[in-house]
């Protein structure tokens, strides 16, 4: 080696000690962690450390374009935006060891939106555009991460989730695969003339359970399955006949972009286990539950039809266990918070249309068609596997006295649902929140006179109750008379802004759990010390405002996404606070769910608390980030009603 | 290039490429006005074989730059120096420069003349500075026989003048890191010390610019008032 080489590496080595500790520093938090070391060294190597004092601006708005990436390596950054209303600021977010800032401003070539203060004394390294881009273009997981910001750190944690799911099962598995990957096959079909015989033939040499009957245009226009087959033989068919006259016509059909997680819940819904791919109205596939099968090892629609075929209430009971099995199979292959609550629904609402069809047949029918009714989480689509029953009954009365007499003849059977439901799993409501109570088992007019009155007299008690009621839906029985109800409902509480302004006081009773220094604000002592809960102070901020800014514009929707996305729609929402609400909402209930089958690994009894503490570094920073979101949800309330 | 060796006079012995590095070397400025921000400054940690600046040998170099208000992280020198005679003392427990180290570090004065070239004209910044001067002023004399009137500043003394509710008098390094919650990556390494020197030092410059001391020569002169009010306690070296 030569002299001025031995020096070179020499000076180069040694300099390396420094930008080493920077580098290690970096390689605790993401996307550093992903990056190769030749790339973090360039990074380090054009970084300067600069400091900053409690208070001093780092960017702000009038700056002009951003010039630099910046990370901070020590301290607490906040950014302040001004007030879209009021005077003043308010915090949008917080920034801690570890984080980068301004990506949007970075990447647009724009000035900040944001000014980004020091709040307290704080070292950031800043990168200089021209090394950004650089890196930009080198670096693959860096240019994701400064693309898709903290949405890419959402992925990761996916990506996680599905990598453990991975490991344990060997097995690529995701229920979000497109439908048209997973239809390899030519799907086999024929023309409507086609003699029954010649089809069954077709489908026996092509090993296949089911053939579409299409029009010259490949146009789907019947379905035949085995399990036709099964009933035309029995019913001493000719198996001369033409198959359009045996075929189930209009099949239910999907695009080939949907999921497989769509087709899933298409089957369990339909009762069916095929289903046509249909592009531009032509057949360009069948998916049949086996596919799916083969996809998720979770039989989720043979589960299904099991439930809606069982043929007494102790089959349902027993039946739980394997709803419970296969929601816990779902988490741990890495299904999402919404794909499951989506799933529990669909077998919850199952379970109670049997055991009401058992009850009538065992009781025997009272006479006076009825609606069965939910409310609360059940009634928006989001219950977890324990909960508590919600439900009444609505039917059709002309007067008062013709109701009282239903009345009583619904009673004895609406009581005996529940409880079997209670065996089901369904635990009994405390607050009495049930058919069997002559209170909630109402004609049409008497649910409105109800409704109204909580309107009309906003006590207490009577906003707890439209937290509740409110959040209403049918799952058992002719839906027309819910609707009047809902419909009447949505002009009462529009119409009445001192209605809104209750609720919305008391959609800001529950404050998220994140302090406006310190990371979170948990229990500080007794046996919930250093915990926070995920549902009463993370999720219900959201339920909260997506029900009251729903009924306030009319939106018919009860699930809290669904009336995120309509409020978005409608303009009441802007999009990208909507899309921010919609992800912190999720990963909060993906964390809770994930925490409850965690408890019931362990056998502990189920709890919505947790400690952040327990959580990894990135989760415990998305968790943060949620909150701050349900905080941003409260304090747009706060000025739409000037509370 | 000559090899050709030159004697000039008690000095030591030089390769002729070496003498015209050594008059090329700039000028130290003279401090000024300008806003700290606007400084160049070079924060500087020697290891040494001891304590003892009239015998103990220089083993390596350590620097970073503070420029336009940060330091640099692609601007840093780090050396360590080539020690025929060293013996392994107690100090290589607090340096950790193993003797293999040392026996394949560079040739002093080639590490000096290099370190000199990095310096350019800027003031110099260290923690217990008169140690570090005293032992870079005789190392530069017998490598190099080249005389050091770099100004120095010492950290050491400007952390407890601008920041006196520290109530830290005589404080070493890792109480000031401590007191301002730095993290230093590797301590008594030559380069790490210099940066978490350099890291103490923009906090300190960003206290004084709020105390209107935004320049060099005003800290130099509220250094001497607060000097002489210090006068009866004395300034250790505790390096």
């Amino acid at each position: 080696m030569s002299k001025s080489d031995a020096y070179t590496q020499a000076g180069k080595t040694a300099v390396l000690q420094n930008i080493h500790g920077t580098v290690e520093f970096l390689q605790k938090y993401p996307p550093f962690n992903q990056m190769d070391m030749a790339h973090l060294a360039y990074l380090v190597e054009n970084c300067q450390l600069r400091f900053y004092s409690a208070g001093e601006t780092i960017i702000k708005p009038a700056d002009g374009p951003v010039d630099y990436f910046y990370i901070v390596k020590q301290g607490h950054v906040h950014g302040e935006r001004p007030h879209s209303a009021k005077r003043g600021t308010e915090t949008t977010f917080e920034i801690t060891s570890g984080e980068c800032f301004p990506l949007a401003a970075l990447i647009g070539d724009r000035a900040t939106r944001t000014e980004h203060l020091a709040a307290e004394d704080t070292f950031c390294l800043l990168l200089s555009k021209q090394a950004f881009v650089k890196l930009f273009a080198l670096s693959n997981p860096f240019r994701d991460f400064a693309l898709r910001g903290v949405s890419s750190l959402l992925d990761q944690v996916n990506q996680q989730v599905q990598m453990r799911a991975v490991e344990s099962l060997g097995a690529q598995y995701s229920l979000d695969t497109r439908l048209g990957e997973l239809a390899m096959r030519q799907p086999i079909s024929c023309p409507p003339t086609t003699p029954l015989r010649q089809a069954v033939q077709l489908m026996h040499e092509q090993h296949v359970g089911s053939i579409v009957i299409v029009d010259p245009a490949h146009k789907p226009l019947g379905i035949f399955t085995l399990r036709d087959l099964r009933r035309v033989i029995a019913d001493g068919n000719s198996l001369d006949q033409p198959i359009d006259s045996l075929m189930t016509p209009e099949p239910f059909y999907l695009p080939p972009e949907a999921s497989a997680f769509e087709a899933a819940i298409a089957m369990t819904e339909r009762h069916i286990a095929h289903i046509c791919l249909v592009d531009h109205e032509r057949l360009c596939g069948v998916v049949s539950e086996r596919d799916l099968f083969s996809l998720q090892r979770v039989d989720l629609v043979h589960l299904a039809r099991t439930i809606r075929h069982a043929g007494t209430v102790a089959t349902l009971a027993a039946l739980r266990s394997d709803i419970q099995q296969l929601v816990e199979r779902m988490l741990a292959h890495g299904a999402s918070s919404t794909q499951i609550t989506h799933i529990i629904t669909l077998f919850n609402d199952h379970t109670v249309c049997r055991v009401i069809e058992l009850t009538i047949e065992d009781l025997g029918d009272p006479g006076v068609p009825f609606t069965w009714l939910c409310f609360g989480s059940e009634g928006r689509r989001e219950q977890t596997l324990h909960t508590d029953q919600d439900n009444g009954i609505l039917f059709e009365a002309s007067d008062a006295v013709s109701a009282a007499d239903m009345r009583r003849r619904l009673l004895p059977l609406a009581a005996e649902i529940n409880q079997r439901l209670a065996l089901c799993g369904f635990t009994l409501c405390k607050g009495n929140i049930m058919a069997g109570n002559p209170e909630l088992c109402l004609s049409r007019h008497e649910w409105t006179r109800r409704f109204n009155s909580f309107i009309d007299e906003a006590t207490p008690e009577n906003l707890l109750r439209s937290s509740i009621y409110f959040d209403l839906r049918v799952v058992w029985g002719d839906p027309h008379g819910c609707d009047l109800v809902r419909q009447g409902l949505l002009k009462q509480v529009a119409g009445n802004s001192l209605f809104q302004r209750m609720m919305a006081e008391n959609a800001l009773r529950q404050r998220p759990p994140v302090g406006r220094f310190r990371d979170f604000v948990v229990a500080r002592k007794g046996v919930e010390k250093d915990t926070l809960d995920l549902k009463v102070q993370g999720l219900t901020p959201f339920v909260d405002g997506a029900r009251l800014l729903a009924l306030a514009h009319g939106i018919e929707a009860c699930n809290t996404l669904e009336r995120l996305r309509e409020l978005i729609a409608k303009g009441v929402i802007e999009a990208l606070d909507g899309a921010a609400y919609e992800e912190a909402y999720h990963f909060i209930q993906q964390t809770r769910m994930q925490q409850h089958q965690l408890q019931a690994q362990q056998d502990r009894p189920y709890s919505n608390r947790i400690d952040p503490d327990s959580l990894n570094q990135l989760d415990r920073r998305i968790l943060r980030e949620a909150f701050r979101q349900a905080q941003r949800l409260q304090s747009s309330l706060a000025l739409r009603y000037q509370l | 290039m000559s090899q050709f060796t030159w004697f000039t006079g008690r000095g030591p012995a030089l390769l002729e490429a070496q003498l015209d590095r050594r008059i090329g070397l700039a000028e130290p400025a003279a401090l000024d006005h300008r806003p700290l921000h606007e400084q160049r400054l070079v924060v500087l940690d020697l290891e040494t074989s001891g304590l003892d600046t009239r015998r103990d040998q220089l083993l390596s170099i350590g620097a970073v730059v503070i420029e336009g208000g940060a330091i640099d992280l692609g601007q840093q020198f780090e050396c360590t120096l080539q020690r025929r005679d060293h013996k392994v003392g107690p100090s290589v427990l607090i340096h950790g420069l193993a003797p293999s180290d040392i026996a394949a570090g560079i040739e002093p004065a080639e590490a000096l003349l290099d370190f000199m070239a990095f310096l350019g004209d800027s003031p110099l910044l260290a923690f217990h500075a008169g140690f570090d001067q005293r032992m870079l002023a005789r190392a530069l004399k017998q490598s190099l026989g080249y005389r050091l009137r770099h100004e120095f500043f010492d950290v050491a003394e400007l952390a407890p003048l601008l920041c006196p509710q520290a109530k830290i008098p005589h404080g070493g390094l890792d109480d000031w890191t401590g007191y301002f919650g730095l993290q230093a990556q590797q301590r008594h390494h030559a380069s790490a010390d210099a940066l978490v020197t350099a890291e103490l030092a923009l906090i300190l410059f960003s206290k004084a610019r709020r105390q209107q001391l935004d320049s060099l020569l005003a800290l130099q002169q509220r250094l001497a008032g607060w000097r002489r009010r210090q006068r009866a306690h004395s300034l250790h070296r505790q390096h």
